[in-house]
């Protein structure tokens, strides 16, 4: 088959005329680093004429492009190109960077060659660098190479020393080194070798020496692969391994002749070194180290191997055949800890448990056995740390208990969990067995103390007390414990007016107790027994005394009153505590802290506020500081005092409008129990807060705003969740013309007795009460809240007025999707 | 490095007495002013093998692997400096 021959580009193209070059377009190719066409435009100058400016102009966009390839490591085609340029211009060859560039190719013995036909012409400076940059070439280039020196050359004349120095280097002689080097002079051409030399001696022995001298030697020296050497050899920990790449082949090699590594392992370093490039897997590295497991010493590869099986349970097949057999001890130890990487806790219960089981078998193992079931028994109690102790956590304390009975801090745990559980049996066998052991143990002991105070043995208690106090003389928790214990027993024999158990109980509380507080319930306790003498007033004011002030005095008071069954107000009376009169800012807040660590729910507490109510509400319109005013309000919002907590978040609202915790409190306090009769200015009020709140980032208000506004909005029955049109359709103004107009035609008495029977008996007399006897201001916001929320249906009709139907509480609506989730900066000042 | 034995050097059936003893040393050649963060990390490897049941804990729960660092201390730890051979040392300054 013929093929027709295609013409060639070449053929088909037309003539190509080139342009005329003119001198400035040449100078500017050259000005603007494009030496490539600065050449061509100067050799097309250069046929015109050979005029000198164009000659030098041709030389350095030579010299620019040369230098250009040498930066990108082509120091061969840098090299023909110096010589182009040498052979077109007339320039030298020896100048510039072309020795250096010889070298650098590798080509050290052209580069002598051109040193020994050119020095003459060079001034005695250029002559001394030269020699300098080219003294690792002549040390290591045979003698056949060095014919063209001059014989007094520094490079001639200091060259034995230098190879003396090197040989006894490699020998690790280093005293004939030292003498070696001792004859090479400063000046000489081998004077970087000296140092470096020096610095590796000192390596030997101590490595941030070496890198200290290392310093010494300038950088780019004609020894810098020695030198760089040295700097991977001096690095600290691991840094060395992964510089190793910044080498070639033989300075790798040399690294590791000069740390010591054997041939053997080599392979294995360089391995590592990839490895430290980046993040190794536990697999990787098992790999790496089984497969290098002849080079290392004995159990060496084995035991990293076995510390990596957690991470890489995959590998237990191979660790068998490379390692021999685990026992099948072994494989559960390692697949429980593996299951525990995994976070698979089942897995992990069902491994440790089976491996408890062989262990258990052994008798030296068996406190081995007991460590691990004590660490299920922990991990149970990690899992769910607010609940109550788990059965199985137990049952593991106590087996581990059998099979190692030293171990005091589980005799513990144990006994603590048990007393939670109630399991009187078991506890006191538990506690038996601890105290039977550590006979003299104060943290036993004392666990016996609350032991024996549970269940009422106060005897028993003070003796194992005592026994504690002997031990650790200044214990506080067994003073407390058994103080309060004695306290709690003579408020009993007080309220069953039996005054000499009582004393008695209280001298027994006076021995344990320290605080000026419990001294301050003491004396109370013993003014209330004394109660027809003076003495008995004189021991309440002096009881009142040891508290922190008048306020808290008289709370104690009402509460050892109630604790006691006596009248509270003869006990006041008694005490000479002045009624109705103002407490400081000071008392409010110090009555806050105490209301603070008592129980909620304490009846004894809420005769003790209703008791102080005029007093707190007098002191509500002191200049509290903010926080203290929030201490307050939260307080009061911890027992529920609703009527007092909202006129101290509106005393606050007055000061610092809006601030979102007190828009919740007032809120909370005002409509708390019943949300569903929220008004339309209270949703707006609180969405705003809402807002604020969400804004500054007070997570906590945020998260009460929120559950406030879903009550109150569900019960109103409104529409979705995120709709913020449910506070459209409320009651308008139309109803308070209508009460007003009931009230007119009823009256006060008749009306206040139909809206009783309407709200229902508990929250009228609650508002009633916030009133303190204003009858005024009660009605006004009885028809408040009758127009915010709407009469109830049949207000005002004679049929529902004769049959009334209370208002009855829709039942709680689903919690509305909250709006924002928790965090755990929360900025709130009672943040946990 | 994660392992007790190699931050305090000392074998991994050191007894109680030998482990304090390195403890100690260790914790006099570099106190916590001069270095916090060492000072930390030799305490941590004291209180993690200080009694023979804290050995017991640390061999059955510990599940820090090896790193790259610590193989490497490992399997040089009975390297000593070598001689470079002379014949590399010509070669890497371009001797043939």
């Amino acid at each position: 088959m013929s093929r027709k021959k295609r013409p060639s580009k070449a053929s088909a193209a037309p003539p190509v005329v080139k342009k005329a070059v003119l001198p400035d377009q040449a100078e500017a190719a050259l000005g603007a680093s494009r030496y490539r066409e600065a050449i061509e435009h100067y050799k097309e100058l250069l046929k015109q004429e050979r005029r000198p400016a164009w000659i030098e102009g041709l030389a350095a966009a030579y010299a620019g492009r040369a230098a250009q390839l040498a930066q990108k490591g082509m120091v061969k085609e840098a090299s023909a190109l110096w010589r182009t340029r040498a052979d077109m211009c007339g320039t030298p060859l020896i100048e510039g960077p072309y020795v250096g560039w010889l070298l650098e190719a590798g080509e050290g013995e052209q580069a002598l060659r051109l040193l020994a036909g050119a020095t003459q012409k060079l001034s005695r400076d250029a002559q001394t660098q030269l020699e300098t940059q080219v003294a690792a070439a002549v040390l290591v280039a045979p003698d056949s190479a060095l014919t063209g020196l001059a014989a007094d050359s520094p490079l001639l004349r200091h060259r034995a020393a230098a190879q003396a120095a090197l040989a006894a280097f490699a020998r690790g002689d280093d005293a004939a080194m030292a003498e070696h080097v001792k004859v090479i002079p400063f000046s000489s051409p081998y004077r970087d070798l000296r140092a470096l030399l020096k610095a590796f001696s000192l390596y030997r022995t101590d490595a941030s020496q070496a890198a200290v001298a290392l310093t010494r030697v300038p950088a780019d020296g004609p020894f810098e692969p020695l030198a760089a050497v040295l700097r991977v050899c001096v690095l600290p920990g691991e840094a060395w391994l992964a510089s190793l790449h910044s080498l070639n082949g033989e300075g790798r090699a040399l690294v590791l002749d000069i740390k010591g590594w054997p041939e053997e392992r080599r392979p294995l370093v360089l391995e590592l070194a990839r490895l430290s490039d980046g993040p190794a897997s536990a697999a990787m590295l098992y790999d790496l180290l089984a497969r290098h497991r002849s080079t290392l010493p004995a159990d060496t590869a084995a035991q990293l191997c076995r510390r990596l099986l957690p991470h890489a349970p995959e590998r237990l097949k191979t660790y068998s055949a490379n390692f021999g057999a685990l026992s099948a001890a072994e494989k559960d130890h390692i697949l429980a800890l593996a299951a525990e990487l995994k976070r698979d806790p089942e897995q992990a219960e069902d491994h440790w448990l089976n491996l408890v089981e062989r262990l258990r078998a052994d008798p030296a193992q068996r406190a081995r056995a007991a460590l691990v079931l004590r660490r299920l028994a922990n991990e149970r109690s990690r899992y769910d740390p607010g609940g109550p102790p788990d059965e199985d956590a137990l049952a593991w304390l106590a087996q581990s208990l059998e099979l190692d009975p030293e171990d005091r801090a589980t005799h513990l745990t144990l006994i603590r969990a048990l007393r939670v559980r109630s399991e009187p049996k078991e506890l006191r066998k538990c506690l038996e067995a601890a105290l039977a052991r550590f006979p003299d143990d104060a943290n036993v002991l004392l666990e016996a103390v609350e032991t024996a105070l549970a269940s009422g043995a106060f005897k028993k208690a003070a003796t194992l007390a005592k026994r504690v106090l002997a031990l650790d003389p200044i214990n506080p928790r067994v003073r407390t414990v058994v103080g309060h214990a004695h306290l709690s027993h003579a408020r009993k024999q007080i309220a069953g007016r039996n005054p000499v158990s009582a004393r008695r109980e209280l001298d027994e509380a006076a021995q344990w107790l320290r605080t000026n507080a419990d001294h301050g319930s003491i004396k109370l306790l013993r003014g209330i027994i004394d109660e027809r003498g003076e003495e008995g007033d004189a021991l309440l004011r002096e009881g009142l005394a040891e508290m922190s002030c008048a306020l808290v005095g008289s709370f104690h008071l009402v509460l050892e009153a109630s604790h006691t069954r006596h009248d509270p107000k003869a006990l006041l009376r008694r005490a000479g505590i002045e009624r109705n009169r103002v407490p400081a800012a000071s008392e409010v807040v110090a009555l806050a802290h105490a209301l603070n660590t008592a129980r909620v729910g304490d009846k004894a507490v809420q005769i003790a506020l209703d008791l102080l109510g005029d007093e707190l509400r007098g002191a509500s319109a002191a200049q509290f500081a903010e926080s203290d005013q929030l201490v307050v309000c939260e307080a009061l919002h911890r027992h529920n005092k609703r009527a007092l907590v909202r006129r101290y978040a509106e005393a606050a609202l007055q000061r610092w409008p809006a601030r979102p915790v007190f828009v919740y409190l007032r809120a909370s306090a005002a409509y708390g129990a019943n949300p569903w009769r929220m008004p339309r200015r209270e949703l707006l009020a609180l969405d705003r807060a809402l807002e604020v709140a969400q804004a500054s980032g007070d997570q906590r208000t945020v998260l009460r705003l929120d559950d406030l506004l879903a009550a109150a909005t569900g019960h109103i029955g409104l529409p979705g969740e995120d709709d913020d049109d449910y506070l459209d359709g409320l009651p308008g103004d139309d109803a308070g013309t209508v009460l007003e107009m009931m009230l007119a035609a009823l009256g006060e008495d008749a009306f206040l007795a139909m809206v009783r029977k309407q709200l229902g008996k508990p929250l009228f007399d609650e508002m009633r009460r916030d009133f303190g006897g204003n009858r005024k201001q009660f009605i006004r916001a009885l028809i408040g809240l009758l127009a915010d929320i709407g009469p109830p249906p049949g207000l005002g009709d004679t049929g529902a007025y004769a049959d009334p139907q209370p208002i009855v509480p829709l039942k709680p609506p689903p919690r509305r999707k909250r709006r924002t989730a928790p965090t755990d900066t929360q900025k709130d000042l009672f943040d946990d | 490095m994660t392992d007790p034995y190699r931050v305090l050097g000392v074998a991994n059936t050191a007894d109680d007495e030998a482990i304090r003893a390195a403890y100690l040393a260790a914790i006099r050649a570099c106190p916590p002013e001069r270095d916090r963060l060492h000072f930390e990390r030799v305490r941590a490897a004291y209180e993690s093998i200080a009694t023979e049941r804290d050995r017991w804990a640390h061999a059955l729960f510990d599940v820090a692997a090896p790193t790259v660092q610590e193989v490497l201390e490992i399997v040089s730890a009975d390297m000593r400096p070598g001689c470079p051979d002379e014949r590399r040392l010509y070669r890497l300054l371009g001797g043939k």
